[in-house]
């Protein structure tokens, strides 16, 4: 392990309880032995079909979710997930659910207020943004969703998708941003299924199926085996010591 | 992200003025509800048992509302906090946020609302006719003993809630066995055999509304001894579900999703 981990994670597991009926419950197991570190700086991505543990996980590393077992140590103060809209009220305006959002993503009622006119411009909302946000479209809340997230200031970044908000001006707009972010020796890990945009953004990736680490390494290494997979079902899936030695 | 104390206070305060904002501005009588619906209950009240079945006594508006109005500040409280951690759910699945703030926001929500009701109330005892006294000040500590029991059964609700939802039915009955056990809308000495009046006051709400009724229509002073009851076994509750909720807090995000 080298003192350039930012976070490190080893045996990470974790299960679910689902209430089915009176008194029935039934255990899922949504993190299985997660093992994997990042390390300052990079940008490393997760991928995994729907329903891997890839959500999840973000949210064990922001510390909404504790672990059953397992062990992450952080070599860092400040972790948090990208979330659009956290805490929005539909009932307020644009503008205080902007202060209260960035509040509660971590920063101090005077910071917010010296942010809010940046905020308002990039979201182009103008004049909307003193109108009660249930009357906003939905890709206008997500613009100003994402015009407050961005601000965020933290060690470790965690995004989950969050690139195809509003229309197509404004997705450029937000995906440039975003970049300007990862390339500012941000550590960042990025949730996503889009092939391309993991490639670009990723030096290394982890590759997640059914709760578990199936393969950790080289971005397109790992894609080049996960496509693999998604052509051919049959094709058996065995780490090899090659890829075992690829994951730090 | 809640950073330091002061950022949690700070965003607290912020979030209690915005929600006092927003649910004003769901319905069209906006902040006047905050009165209106306490007035409405006590409406109700005396219609029933002051004209319908004619039980009023001398000045039993005036001794409906010290006891309504304190009831249903503390039930309103105790069982919307019930259900806030359930309800905070966006909240608590897009941050790390300390469970207790939800219930404790409820309770400061209600008791903001309840400033203003209190105040007016005071007024409407001056207008009826009611005499001020020096002796009025004495609600103070009432009133600061009944927001330490409103705050422990806030956090013990609200941290139950979440493990077994079906307790909000049993609260809601609680809050009904509650207003019948506390006399609201009868006097606890003119009812109960004297043998029962002890075990009686042994329900704190029931010895608040005493209280309230005793500092503020009957000049006397409070019963500290009672009043230092509630307040230390409030704060003792307080103490214990703080250190729960220090605990169990991971827990509660993936019991919302349950």
């Amino acid at each position: 392990m080298t003192t350039n981990n930012i976070l490190m994670l080893k045996n990470v597991t974790l299960s679910y309880w689902t209430r089915l009926a009176f008194f029935r419950r039934e255990k899922f197991t949504a993190l299985d032995n997660i093992s994997f570190n990042v390390v300052k700086g990079e940008t490393l991505g997760i991928i995994g079909h729907n329903g891997c543990g890839k959500s999840t996980l973000l949210k064990v590393l922001a510390g909404i979710y504790k672990p059953d077992s397992g062990v992450i140590t952080q070599n860092c103060q400040r972790i948090s997930l990208l979330t659009l809209g956290v805490g929005f009220d539909q009932e307020l305006s644009g503008r205080d659910n902007a202060i209260i959002s960035a509040m509660l993503l971590g920063v101090t009622k005077k910071q917010a207020m010296d942010l809010l006119e940046s905020i308002i411009e990039f979201s182009e909302l103008e004049d909307f943004i003193h109108q009660p946000i249930k009357t906003y479209s939905s890709g206008m809340k997500a613009r100003l969703g994402f015009a407050v997230a961005i601000r965020l200031d933290v060690d470790l970044l965690l995004i989950d998708e969050v690139l195809g908000v509003g229309d197509a001006p404004f997705r450029k707009k937000a995906e440039q941003t975003m970049l300007q972010k990862i390339n500012s020796q941000q550590t960042v890990i990025f949730v996503s299924h889009n092939e391309s945009q993991v490639k670009r953004l990723c030096q290394r990736t982890v590759w997640l199926e059914k709760g578990q680490v199936k393969m950790v390494g080289p971005t397109d290494d790992v894609f080049a085996l996960y496509n693999q997979v998604l052509n051919n079902d049959n094709v058996s899936l065995k780490i090899t010591p090659q890829t075992a030695k690829q994951s730090r | 992200m809640i950073n330091t104390k002061r950022h949690m206070f700070e965003v607290f305060f912020t979030k209690l003025k915005f929600n006092l904002k927003s649910e004003a501005k769901k319905t069209y009588l906006s902040y006047i509800w905050w009165l209106l619906e306490p007035a409405l209950h006590v409406a109700v009240f005396y219609l029933v048992f002051s004209v319908f079945l004619n039980r009023g006594t001398n000045n039993f508006l005036l001794f409906l509302l010290c006891g309504n109005i304190p009831f249903l500040w503390f039930s309103k409280s105790v069982s919307n906090a019930s259900n806030s951690i359930v309800a905070g759910r966006g909240l608590i699945l897009q941050i790390s946020i300390p469970k207790p703030f939800f219930p404790l926001l409820v309770v400061a929500q209600d008791s903001t609302k309840q400033l203003f009701v209190f105040g007016f109330f005071f007024m409407f005892l001056v207008a009826y006719g009611v005499e001020f006294t020096a002796n009025w000040f004495y609600v103070l500590p009432v009133i600061a003993a009944q927001i330490l029991l409103t705050i422990a059964c806030a956090l013990l609700a609200a941290a139950i809630t979440p493990f077994i939802p079906d307790f909000k039915f049993l609260i809601a009955t609680g809050m009904m066995m509650l207003m019948f056990g506390s006399g609201i809308f009868y006097s606890y000495k003119e009812v109960l055999l004297e043998r029962h009046q002890e075990i009686f006051l042994m329900n704190p709400l029931a010895n608040l509304v005493k209280n309230y009724r005793e500092v503020l229509l009957e000049n006397i002073t409070p019963d500290w001894q009672a009043l230092g009851m509630i307040s230390l076994y409030s704060f003792l509750v307080i103490m214990l579900m703080s250190a729960w909720f220090k605990k169990t807090d991971a827990t509660y995000a993936r019991l919302v999703i349950q």
